[in-house]
């Protein structure tokens, strides 16, 4: 095989003294048959011309021999190239058309469609992870410790709880995430340390050794790449803790993230040992074999047997199970179906795109391939010739794609909001990028092909008749075509309602009032560490210093609250409401609780709506106070005057420490711009009982837009008050906005971008369609403005050839668009999947691109000059 | 006579077992052997021959030829000789099954 490739590559590339060697041979053979016969006694005239009758035909024997080469495929084949290059480059509007949409289709769909893979298709990269799930319900660790002993179908089970540690082992202070685990979490997951050891169950009890496991990152920045860690202490919150483990650089829990790792019965033994503190996020790994139902089965009736057992603590359990890739693609699952959808819909535009422009153009060259069967060429030949052009098409298109894929990716990658986080591997996918362009080439060829074959077969006669005369070429061909061109509208069509959907939603949520004005306003994180901030009153003393000192600098205006709107943190309460019907223990309606030191609604611009706000007299030793939201008034004292009303928290004795009403202040979007308000109570820092609101959130307006100067300032004049206390997480106010409407942008823009695209392919089909057409018919346009038809006849003759077209797509796509958009409901802020107003709108705009986009080549049709039309016949 | 369908590359290559020769040699050479009785069409000597040298069953070199001309001359390679003997093999066959037939009838 390989010697036969050789042979004939030599016999190719050697062609000339091939030749020449051929010519040799045989004049040698030619003269000794002659030789033969002169000394026969012939002439030697004679004898030559006798040696050739003997040999035959001798150019006939020549290329016989040639073809024996086996040169000829080849040769043909670079032929072909040529003279498809040639032809490509002679219509360079349909050759860009064509490539365009092949490396629009191609470049977009594999782009998209490595993201959507990484997500959705690939893997969680733990051990079996089909065996994986996740509770959605968080739990405390005595009871995570019950369930394990009983369920039969878990094999192992893990917990984590996310807190901040300060760790002072650096140059600044700094807040880490640390992760509060169990001895089960990491073998749930099946990950290795990369270095050192994971804790024994020995060593996850109250009392046992201060042990911590660090991230990878923790390790490069802070520990600078220590091989020799295993065995040292670092300083966390207070307490030194020996690194035993480093965890490799590609591990990533499911949905949280920690810098270390620590023992939870170790860390905090007094709260994990309360069954009714439920913090903990739990994982479990079936037994193989098991189904999620059993597993789900088993859980319910471990609850049921808790609920009986700890009636105080253990009211209303009730955990589900969620297989764990589906719990964490759960927000964004609808999002990228809805975008796997539009990726499937432009590369069925783009196919049927390809497919007209190709059965267009092969359907123009009906008469040159006639003439040139006429003339002998086999329709093999032809076939041959426009595969090649294909092909050349295709390979174009796709190198076209290649980079646009690449350069989508990356573009992807820096869009992608924060719930794509955890997918920091999306990178283009070679596999995806080949299927793609083998959809479209092998679309491309059948299509080519099709129409080629078409022509070529065609009755001869007939067809050399009918394209002499210039008429339209066969009618069904045409319906084909139509019904491609309509499709494309009609795929298009769903797009850009979704599109549109999406764009109105996201304008609407843009426009919501986040119930505070978010200018200029930059916000730092600050907690203080138990060890020395333990009771209630030192807290109080270091808030009240750090608030005079920072209103001390020049501008600056500062209050502190626990978790800042839209920061995505909020802690709930039962609330009890002084001379309401009781309300059995447990059930208490639940509200956000805010704790507020300084005039929180002054600085962030939170509008009073009664009573008064806070004042700096609302201190320690004075009669408790609070502030309620507006919501809270709807839903707890509708028909009642709030102000002087007294709430409390609920309480196990009922001896209550009520607060009294004196305010009430407009709603604040806590949990989201697209979420609803809930009721919330906030009340000063100075008369709280809870020790543990050790955090607060500095909130601080500057008239201007705030500096990085102001947040050193801002660091410093935290650490003369206290040089051990970490600063972080600082965000402007806006920042915190924006993110909350990433996903949202996210969401628009991708299927924005899709659409825009369906909209410029189905703009070039029509284009594409109506043009030919228009070339077709010159002699038609020529004969009716020969019999007087105006100008502007033709062109609207032109025009309405392509609108109906497009018309009829846009009412077949309606229909479409709502089944369709029925299941984008959840993505839809306050717009209806059916909103009339998009329908309309996307209709027009497409209607309208169909006129502009089939207008081009009609004025070109009314610009045919009747003497030139007819007499080129 | 002229050759059956598909023995003409059974005889060249036994023909160019007996040793190197140029074309028009070879068609002598059957042509003697076979006692005048096959001929060889000597046009479609040529293309055969190539087609051989492509298969690798001969090859081809320039040569000096009895008169002192620049000559082509082919010869059986080692592949070839495999090919021969397998021909061979199949002709035998295919003739003692056809004597077979004629001989029951």
């Amino acid at each position: 095989m390989f010697a036969d490739l050789l042979f004939r590559l030599r016999a190719l590339l050697r062609r000339n003294s091939a030749e020449n060697d051929l010519d040799e041979e045989l004049r040698f053979h030619l003269d000794q048959q002659a030789a033969k016969h002169q000394a026969r006694g012939l002439s030697a005239e004679e004898a030559s011309r006798q040696a050739r009758l003997d040999f035959g035909g001798t150019a006939q024997v020549k290329d016989e021999c040639r073809d024996s080469w086996g040169v000829r495929f080849l040769e043909t084949m670079l032929q072909d190239v040529r003279y498809a290059i040639r032809t490509l480059r002679r219509s360079p509007g349909f050759t860009a058309c064509a490539v365009m949409t092949l490396a629009l289709g191609i470049g977009a769909n594999t782009a998209l469609f490595s993201v959507i893979d990484r997500v959705l298709l690939t893997p969680l990269p733990y051990l079996e992870p089909q065996n994986l799930v996740a509770a959605v319900r968080n739990d405390s660790s005595t009871d995570l410790r019950d369930i394990q002993r009983q369920a039969r179908t878990v094999a192992q089970g893990g917990a984590i709880n996310i807190r901040p540690m300060d760790y002072t082992g650096g140059k600044e202070p700094v807040q880490i995430r640390g992760g509060f685990v169990n001895a089960g979490f990491f073998p749930t997951f099946g990950v290795t340390p990369m270095l050192g050891r994971w804790m024994t169950p020995e060593e996850d009890v109250g009392g046992g050794p201060d042990y911590a496991v660090v991230s990878y990152q923790f390790w490069q920045n802070f520990l600078s790449h220590d091989p020799q860690i295993i065995g040292k202490t670092i300083p966390l919150s207070g307490k030194s803790y020996t690194v035993i483990g480093v965890m490799p650089s590609d591990f990533a829990l499911p949905r949280e993230k920690a810098d270390v790792f620590v023992s939870v019965w170790v860390a905090d033994p007094n709260a994990e040992s309360a069954r009714g503190v439920h913090s903990m996020h739990p994982y479990w790994r079936l037994k193989p074999r098991v189904s999620i139902a059993q597993a789900q089965a088993e859980m319910s009736a471990i609850d049921r047997q808790l609920m009986k057992d700890h009636p105080d603590t253990e009211k209303n359990r009730q955990t589900r199970l969620v297989p764990l890739q589906k719990a964490l693609v759960a927000n964004i699952r609808t999002a990228l179906l809805v975008l796997f959808g539009a990726v499937g819909l432009v590369l069925l535009i783009a196919c049927a795109n390809f497919a007209v422009l190709l059965t267009a153009r092969g359907l123009a060259r009906r008469r040159e391939f006639s003439i040139r069967t006429a003339l002998g060429a086999g329709s093999g030949r032809l076939l041959r010739q426009t595969l090649t052009e294909s092909t050349l098409l295709s390979l174009a298109g796709g190198a076209v794609g290649l980079l646009l894929a690449r350069w989508g990716t990356t573009f992807l990658v820096t869009l992608r909001p924060a719930a794509l986080d955890r997918f920091n591997g999306v990178r283009m996918d070679l596999r995806l990028f080949c299927f793609v362009l083998g959809v479209s080439v092998v679309t491309g060829i059948l299509f080519g092909m099709a129409s080629t074959w078409a022509a070529a077969r065609g009755d001869l006669a007939e067809s050399l008749k009918e394209s002499a005369r210039s008429t339209t070429a066969g009618a069904s061909n045409h319906a084909f075509q139509k019904s491609l061109i309509s499709a494309e509208f009609a795929f298009a069509l769903v797009l850009l309602v979704g599109a549109g959907l999406l764009i109105k939603a996201f304008t609407r949520l843009r426009a919501v009032d986040p119930g505070f004005n978010p200018d200029n306003v930059i916000t730092m994180h600050v907690e203080l560490p138990e060890a020395r901030y333990a009771g209630i009153p030192s807290q109080t003393n270091f808030r009240r210093e750090l608030q005079a000192r920072l209103n001390a600098l020049p501008g600056v205006e500062t209050a502190m609250i626990t978790d800042l709107p839209l920061g995505g943190n909020y802690v709930t309460h039962g609330i009890v409401i002084d001379g309401h019907p009781p309300v059995p223990v447990g059930s208490e309606p639940d509200a956000q609780t805010l704790s507020v030191m300084g005039d929180y609604f002054h600085v962030l611009q939170i509008p009073l709506r009664a009573g008064r706000a806070f004042t700096p007299a609302d201190r320690e030793g004075q009669p408790p106070v609070a502030i309620v939201n507006e919501e809270f008034v709807r839903q707890f004292l509708p028909h009642q005057d709030p102000l002087g009303v007294r709430i409390d928290w609920p309480r196990n004795d009922g001896r209550h420490v009520w607060m009294t009403i004196v305010g009430v202040v407009a709603d604040v979007k806590h949990l989201g711009l697209n979420q609803p308000v809930e009721p919330a109570v906030y009340a000063p820092y100075a008369q709280t009982d809870e020790r543990w609101r050790r955090w607060m959130t500095l909130v601080i307006r500057t008239p201007a837009q705030p500096t990085a100067a102001l947040v050193e300032d801002v660091k410093k004049v935290v650490w003369s008050l206290d040089g051990q206390i970490p600063v972080g997480e600082v965000h402007s106010m806006t920042d915190l906005m924006s993110a909350s409407l990433a996903q949202q942008k996210f969401n628009m823009l991708l299927l924005g971008i899709f659409a825009g695209l369906a909209l410029l392919l189905a703009s070039v089909g029509i284009y594409g369609l109506v043009s030919y057409r228009v070339s077709q018919r010159v002699h038609e346009i020529g004969l009716r403005m020969a019999l007087g038809a105006q100008p502007r006849h033709v062109m609207t003759l032109a025009v309405a050839d392509g609108a109906k077209l497009a018309l009829f797509g846009i009412a077949v796509g309606i229909p479409g668009a709502l089944a369709l958009t029925r299941e984008m409901t959840s993505l839809l802020f306050e717009v209806k999947p059916t909103d009339p107003a998009t329908f309309l709108f996307v209709a027009s705009v497409l209607a309208l691109v169909a006129l502009a986009a089939s207008f081009i080549p009609a004025r070109r049709a009314m610009r045919v000059d009747p003497l030139v039309a007819l007499r080129n016949e | 006579m002229d050759l059956p369908q598909g023995t003409l590359d059974l005889l060249l290559l036994r023909t160019l077992s007996l040793g190197p020769l140029h074309g028009w040699a070879i068609s002598e050479r059957v042509q003697q052997i076979s006692s005048d009785v096959l001929r060889i069409q000597q046009g479609s000597l040529y293309p055969a021959l190539h087609r051989l040298e492509r298969r690798g069953w001969i090859k081809a070199h320039w040569g000096l030829s009895e008169n002192n001309r620049r000559a082509k001359y082919y010869e059986l390679t080692k592949s070839g000789k495999r090919q021969l003997e397998i021909e061979k093999d199949a002709w035998q066959k295919l003739t003692a099954a056809v004597a077979q037939v004629l001989a029951t009838s």
